[in-house]
């Protein structure tokens, strides 16, 4: 059952503020589309904790705070911005919001085959495309935030992989929120489309200026064409005071392979959607790792949808609570009557580090095909008392030996990151974690 | 260097350890042997300060200090080691991270400034090429993944690289195939020395062999029940651990 919230009169009025201001008004499909979400989000406003898929996580702070939507970006130093850009890639970085041609690659130093591209440009310059991606992957009914999103967004990312286009490098693109002072509220979208048999890797990244608090409610759609091979990394380190609404919903054509990693380490309330629908014989990889502390709320959902036969999928969530941290964690696989031959695992795996934190995971397999290997496993637990003896006994103090402990744990997600300034970017958010100790980053 | 004085220890009020008297000089080996269950390895856990038991009465002095009072790693920064009969596996710690925090964890107690690196490189090579390690080791994440012998070789590298004064094996010799035993028994060997001492916990007299101790202590029913020289193990190994029960009833 759906329990409804009332629609929220701040946010309805700010939508109707800012629709002759926002990207593509003059477009008159774009204002429909606009216009229709807008009317949803005031039909159906914010979800409420007692809808079951936000049960255990409270947006009323948001509704509460009144986050307004700034019509420009507002200054961010640029040491603080360079310092978030991983070497090695393209970028597209844009500031509360709005892009920063100064920050991201020039067109002219990409290579041909691909468009990386900000939306507000995209859209003069390739309309049909962003037409074609824009609201099409993402599920209905949609969420109030989908809504809320659809109708205000101000800008964000379209990368468009051709045919049998490999890209070299990854591509970065970053959302960093200002020190505004005011409550903003980003409203972002990124489309992503892998045309037949590309390959590529994107990584987005969201920043925030410490102790500011703000919203970003960050929407990513993504298409993976028939035997293309996308790889998608996630970064949330957003400020400890912010709210991040986010969510990337991908569809999967035949054969196509699609590998999606969240790292959650930033804002004070924190929800992820991550969902897939399976075409026949695709290959979906879905992992995440989430590590809170004090009273850090971080909620990630997943959705596999087989849709097709002889599709395969790969779930691996890890998270580390500590203090009076708090993480969610449902994974909800759905296997269709003609998804036949379906392989799916999922395993979520947690450790509670204070008697305080608390994780709430559920896996869920809805199976209506016959022929299926589903596979699903939780763990909630503690640290292991005899290692913490074993490396105490070697001198580590118990402080050490438990923050080794805990980062061996973690590091399990880590070490799959293929992508060294990745790796490194996550390895130093983790590290950052365990303030009170010897790890060094110079002798792992 | 280590006095246990009328040791009593219990596990959720069953007594385990009914007086144990033991006295370490430096220098020498001792090994302990008894049957399964004789308390032999709560006795090494206890020295090297696990958790979970309750010492009811007696004493250990290590150096003329309390030892009992001191937490795990203060042992282990004292001059303690413990090899383990499981070495426990940690993914994603490497060995090296491991060896470099705890020697300097150990210096930074003594007072010494960090192991430099490159210094710290060369000899923990050294010793692993003694021990026929391959440097690969260094980079693998703690014991894992590694079999019952390499596990045990680790566990003896670890004890080469911190150079504790006190020793104390765990049934090293569980689980390895001769040529393994014979590489760890050297390792233990060459370490040898007038500053540290050795106590052997073992079930067989094999080890023994490979490692000659100074004396030999049978544990039973929690309590040292004979000692002796060397001889003693041998004649332990002739006539299994029953021939001390009917020894002591009659």
């Amino acid at each position: 059952m759906s329990v409804l919230h009332l629609p929220n009169a701040h946010y309805k009025s700010l939508v109707s503020a800012h629709e002759d201001v926002l990207l593509g008004d003059q477009i008159s499909w774009l204002n429909g589309l606009r216009k229709k979400a807008a009317d949803q989000f005031s039909e159906i406003g914010f979800p409420s904790f007692r809808e079951e898929e936000w049960r255990y996580t409270n947006v009323t702070p948001i509704e509460k705070n009144k986050f307004t939507v700034p019509r420009e970006s507002g200054s961010v130093d640029e040491a603080f911005i360079n310092s978030v850009l991983l070497e090695g890639c393209y970028h597209l970085v844009f500031v509360d919001g709005h892009f920063q041609p100064t920050y991201s690659t020039p067109v002219n130093d990409l290579p041909s085959g691909i468009l990386v591209s900000a939306l507000s440009q995209a859209i003069t310059e390739n309309e049909a495309l962003v037409k074609s991606l824009l609201d099409s992957v993402v599920e209905t009914p949609a969420l109030g935030f989908v809504s809320l999103n659809t109708a205000l967004f101000s800008d964000g990312a379209i990368i468009s992989i051709e045919e049998n286009t490999a890209v070299e490098k990854p591509i970065q693109v970053a959302f960093i929120s200002s020190k505004a002072g005011a409550l903003t509220l980003s409203n972002t979208r990124n489309l992503i489309f892998a045309q037949a048999a590309s390959t590529a890797h994107i990584i987005e990244t969201y920043h925030g200026v410490e102790d500011e608090c703000y919203l970003t409610n960050a929407i990513t759609e993504v298409v993976v064409e028939s035997n293309a091979t996308l790889s998608h990394d996630r970064l949330q380190a957003e400020s400890s005071k912010a709210y991040h609404i986010g969510g990337v919903y991908s569809r999967l054509d035949d054969k196509g392979v699609f590998k999606q990693s969240n790292y959650t380490f930033g804002a004070s309330t924190s929800r992820c959607e991550s969902h897939a629908i399976l075409g026949e014989a695709s290959d979906c990889t879905l992992n995440g790792l989430y590590v809170g502390e004090d009273r850090q709320h971080m909620d990630h959902h997943t959705r596999l949808n087989h849709a097709q036969p002889h599709a395969t999928s790969h779930e691996y969530y890890k998270g580390i609570l500590n203090d009076r941290s708090q993480g969610v964690f449902q994974g909800r696989i759905i296997v269709a009557q003609d998804a036949q031959k379906t392989d799916s695992k999922m395993n979520n795996r947690n450790l509670l580090l204070s008697d305080r934190a608390e994780v709430d995971t559920k896996p869920q397999l809805e199976i209506y095909a016959d022929d299926v290997k589903c596979a699903h496993g939780v763990t909630v637990g503690q640290l292991d008392e005899t290692a913490v003896f074993y490396l105490r006994s070697r001198g580590a103090d118990e402080q050490m030996a438990k923050n080794m402990l805990t980062f061996a744990f973690a590091n399990e997600m880590v070490e799959r990151i293929e992508f060294k300034p990745l790796r490194l970017a996550v390895l130093d958010e983790l590290l950052e974690r365990f303030p009170q100790t010897g790890m060094k980053k110079e002798w792992l | 260097m280590l006095k246990v004085e009328n040791l009593h220890v219990s596990v959720e009020g069953k007594e385990i350890l009914k007086g144990i008297n033991l006295e370490i000089g430096a220098g020498e080996v001792h090994a302990i042997m008894g049957p399964n269950g004789s308390g032999k390895s709560t006795l090494s856990y206890i020295l090297a300060g696990r958790e979970g038991y309750n010492i009811t009465e007696g004493r250990v002095l290590f150096f003329g200090k309390d030892l009992l009072e001191m937490s795990v790693e203060e042992r282990a920064w004292a001059g303690v080691f413990l090899a383990f009969q499981y070495p426990v596996e940690v993914p994603g710690v490497s060995n090296i991270y491991l060896l470099k925090a705890a020697l300097n964890g150990m210096r930074k107690f003594k007072g010494l400034d960090e192991v430099d690196a490159m210094e710290f490189i060369s000899m923990v090579k050294g010793k692993m090429k003694d021990l026929e390690m391959d440097e690969k080791f260094l980079y693998r994440a703690v014991n894992e993944g590694f079999s019952g012998g390499e596990k045990k070789r680790n566990e003896i590298l670890q004890m080469s690289v911190l150079e504790p004064s006190l020793c104390l094996l765990d049934e090293t010799d569980s689980g390895l195939d001769i040529d393994a035993l014979q590489i760890v028994a050297k390792g233990v060997n060459r370490l040898r020395s007038p500053e540290r001492s050795f106590v052997l916990v073992t079930h067989y007299q094999r080890l023994l062999d490979y490692i000659k101790p100074d004396f030999v202590h049978v544990l039973a029913h929690g309590k040292v029940v004979k000692s002796g020289g060397p001889e003693l193990a041998l004649e332990l190994e002739e006539h299994g651990y029953a021939w001390i029960d009917k020894k002591l009833a009659s």
